[in-house]
């Protein structure tokens, strides 16, 4: 009864809903018109103004993507050092991780995203550059780092290097496996080859065999500032980490950090004080013990809530609009101004976000089924 | 009884094992205090070189944003019955201890000393007034047996809060709520959002955990979607769109901005309360709901009665953890053309030639302002968690 007078109500209101919105242009058939808008940063897809909308948009996702792959992998690391290094004995260390947490957490993002980009800006002007020894150069037109160069052949080069790189990791699970079962090992002069070092070696001798073997497919692309005969100066080769970059995905870190601290500080303290004790007794030195007794088993209760900040990163990424780094966010924006058709691609917008949060959750659980399946 | 006496023995014993205790202690001793005389000496450096004119002359923009200087006399009245509530609910509920009422103090203080100016130095005197004796006053009323009827009024005068800071910015003839800004318009809008959120996440949260098929579905789909797209796509919403979907009654298609930006922060919320509300739900021991049946109960009973009461108790330190979320996430009504506290500070530099280059400035004043109310929240979340004894049981 309940059921169906509720179901009458959203019926009502989504007919109502739907017969505004039938008034609105709904078709996304305007994407195939030319763009018409430049955009400051452009990675892997070669976008230009002539080209159609859904380019500019696959730009944005491409780079939305790339922020936020390579800030999710950081903010981890700096999550797990600060949450490690909240619960040290060290007075020092610990207090650095407890003023960490404090000050930035409860701070907005959007103001650590500004902060960053006014540093940013603020460094030296690129004529008096700060340079490490040729190989980086940092100016306010962004931080040069060093960085590959394609000398033809070089995606046969990586897809083979896949291939190889999947080889070593079967040769490694096998030879542990190998281990696990019967005991034996292979080894040399007497000396035990771990399982996971001989997939290593294995995948070092092939990736500078085939290197020569391709003919020296890839080379090192050393940043460069110059004066032209103009007296313009110019970057180039190498890596270019733009300011906007830099910004967001500094502010994205360390304010997803502060979270993960907390997380892992936590997950460590909810484990009972015996497996630190245990540890110690059989003989484990700290850093043994932090990182084959207490961090595994830690994982288990860190994962879920570390699987909901990396949504929280990703979402929060469309913060990039502030500081006009071309993102999902902000491109759909400009189109959505351009075309004056704002639903269909709101929901764009939403069912983009949507599926990189799938595809994030997929992952995580994935590890998160693989974690708590160990000794189960 | 002995008197405590400094042993400088044990504090040597400490020092050397805190610091020195073993190879990785020295590394990370020096580690951590080469960070701290890097961040201490560019933060001393920072402010030798400092200049605070660019705030010192906009304080009331910050603040208030571009209300009208006539109107100026609205924002005290908000304040002083906001510090008379909270005030007394310490006084009634809470047992503050020495550190959290400095903190409290300090909080105070540093607003204050940001914004102070001689023109205002009564209405910071009533303030302060207002404050002590609410504190003293209802410190007072606890002793006696008056406590349940001074406990109600206050509850009720939190619910009523909202509404009476609208009245008073209405009365007479208030500006346009399109000019309310700085400050007050972040608190105003966490505040609504998150009062107007409260019933709507109860009633999605209750849905959600039904066993009912399509009110679950419905639920279920409402929550994951508006949690599955970032704030700043909700508020272009509220922007582009909400108005072509506002029936044409009442003016209602015609809503200001700032209303706008509050309906969508009400519907953010009321997602995000409602995932919140659900831990609390799933936390209700199964032997409850088995005794409401058993007392034949009906539904509506059961949830209104028994499981609503237990599950919201549990859950206030998270709501208020989600309320500083959202306090936070008010900055982002820039992309609606809202002048809230960060935008004056972006715009506030740009005004004068003199004060180029001086945006850290200016973004610190706002940050330390959202940083203070968070801080302040979040040790009153964790207070209340444990005065609940939440997790202890």
């Amino acid at each position: 009864m309940i059921q169906v007078s509720f179901l009458i109500f959203v019926a009502l209101l989504g007919t109502y809903l739907f017969s505004r919105a039938f008034q609105l242009e709904l078709s996304l058939s305007h994407f195939r018109s030319r763009a018409g808008f430049g955009l400051s940063h452009t990675f892997l897809v070669d976008y230009t103004s002539n080209d159609s909308r859904w380019v500019a948009y696959f730009t944005g996702v491409v780079n939305t993507i790339r922020v936020c792959l390579v800030a999710i992998f950081l903010t981890t690391i700096l999550g797990t050092i600060m949450g490690v290094a909240r619960l040290s004995k060290n007075f020092l260390t610990s207090r650095i991780a407890w003023t960490y947490v404090e000050v930035l957490r409860n701070t907005p993002l959007l103001i650590q995203i500004i902060f960053w980009q006014i540093v940013f800006l603020q460094l030296p002007q690129i004529s008096e550059a700060i340079t490490f020894g040729d190989t980086t150069a940092i100016s306010n037109r962004g931080i040069l780092l060093p960085w590959i160069s394609d000398n033809g052949g070089a995606q046969i080069w990586f897809i083979f290097l896949g291939m190889v790189a999947v080889g070593s990791l079967f040769i490694s699970y096998f030879l542990n496996k190998r281990e696990d079962e019967s005991g034996k090992y292979l080894s040399l002069a007497g000396k035990k080859l771990n399982g996971n070092l001989v997939g290593i070696i294995f995948f070092m001798i092939a990736a500078i065999v085939t290197f020569f073997a391709f003919g020296r497919p890839v080379s090192m692309d050393i940043p460069e500032i110059i004066q032209n005969n103009k007296g313009t100066w110019m970057q180039s080769g190498g890596f270019d980490l733009s300011p906007e970059f830099a910004a967001i995905l500094f502010a994205l870190v360390i304010y997803t950090g502060t979270f993960i601290t907390e997380i892992v500080r936590g997950s460590i303290q909810s484990l009972s004080r015996g497996q630190t004790e245990a540890a110690e007794a059989i003989g484990l030195s700290k850093y043994q013990a932090m990182t084959l007794v207490i961090l595994p088993q830690a994982l288990r209760s860190i994962i879920p809530p570390l699987t909901n900040q990396f949504l929280n990163l990703t979402k929060n990424s469309s913060l990039a609009v502030v500081i006009a780094y071309p993102d999902l966010f902000m491109v759909s924006r400009t189109i959505m101004n351009n075309s004056g058709h704002a639903l269909p691609v709101f929901f764009l917008i939403l069912l983009t976000y949507l599926f990189l949060s799938l595809c994030i959750s997929l992952v995580m659980n994935l590890i998160n089924r693989r974690v708590t399946r160990i000794g189960a | 009884m002995t008197t405590p006496k400094i042993n400088f023995r044990e504090i040597k014993d400490w020092t050397v094992d805190n610091f020195f205790g073993s190879k990785l202690g020295i590394l990370l001793t020096l580690f951590s205090g080469l960070l701290i005389v890097y961040f201490i000496s560019s933060i001393v450096s920072f402010i030798s070189s400092a200049e605070w004119e660019v705030v010192s002359i906009n304080k009331r923009l910050l603040l208030l944003g571009r209300l009208p200087a006539e109107d100026t006399w609205r924002a005290w009245p908000i304040l002083w019955v906001f510090c008379f509530v909270f005030c007394s609910s310490i006084g009634a509920w809470g047992n503050p201890k020495k550190r959290e009422l400095l903190l409290l103090l300090l909080a105070f203080l540093m607003p204050t000393a940001i914004f102070f100016s001689m023109s205002y130095i009564v209405h910071i005197f009533i303030t302060i007034i207002i404050g002590s004796a609410s504190y003293i006053s209802s410190k007072i009323i606890r002793r006696t047996l008056y406590l349940g009827i001074l406990k109600k009024g206050l509850v009720s005068l939190w619910i009523l809060l909202i509404p009476l800071a609208f009245t008073i910015l209405l009365v007479g003839g208030g500006p346009q709520s399109n000019l309310w800004g700085g400050f007050l318009l972040n608190i105003l809008l966490a505040s609504v959002a998150v009062v107007a959120g409260f019933p709507l996440g109860i009633l999605m949260a209750v849905g959600r955990s039904t066993k009912l098929p399509v009110i679950k579905t419905a639920c279920t789909v409402y929550i994951e979607t508006v949690r599955g797209a970032p704030l700043v796509a909700w508020l272009l919403l509220a922007w582009f769109v909400l108005p072509k979907f506002l029936p044409n009654l009442f003016g209602l298609n015609d809503l200001s901005v700032v209303i706008r930006a509050m309906i969508v922060l009400s519907f953010f919320a009321s997602a995000y309360i409602a995932e919140v509300i659900r831990g609390g739900l799933q936390s209700i021991p199964s032997g409850q709901l088995e005794a409401a049946d058993a007392l034949n109960l009906g539904y509506v009973d059961k949830m209104r009665i028994i499981v609503l009461p237990q599950a919201i108790r549990v859950v206030i330190p998270a709501i208020v953890s989600q309320f500083i979320g959202l306090f936070k996430d008010t900055s982002l009504v820039f992309i609606l053309a809202l002048t809230d506290l960060l935008q004056v500070g972006r715009i506030i530099p740009e005004q004068d030639p003199k004060f180029f280059g001086r945006q850290i400035e200016a973004l610190l004043v706002v940050a330390s302002l959202f940083w203070v109310v968070s801080v302040v929240l979040s040790n009153l979340s964790s207070r209340i968690e444990k005065n609940l004894g939440i997790g202890t049981r």
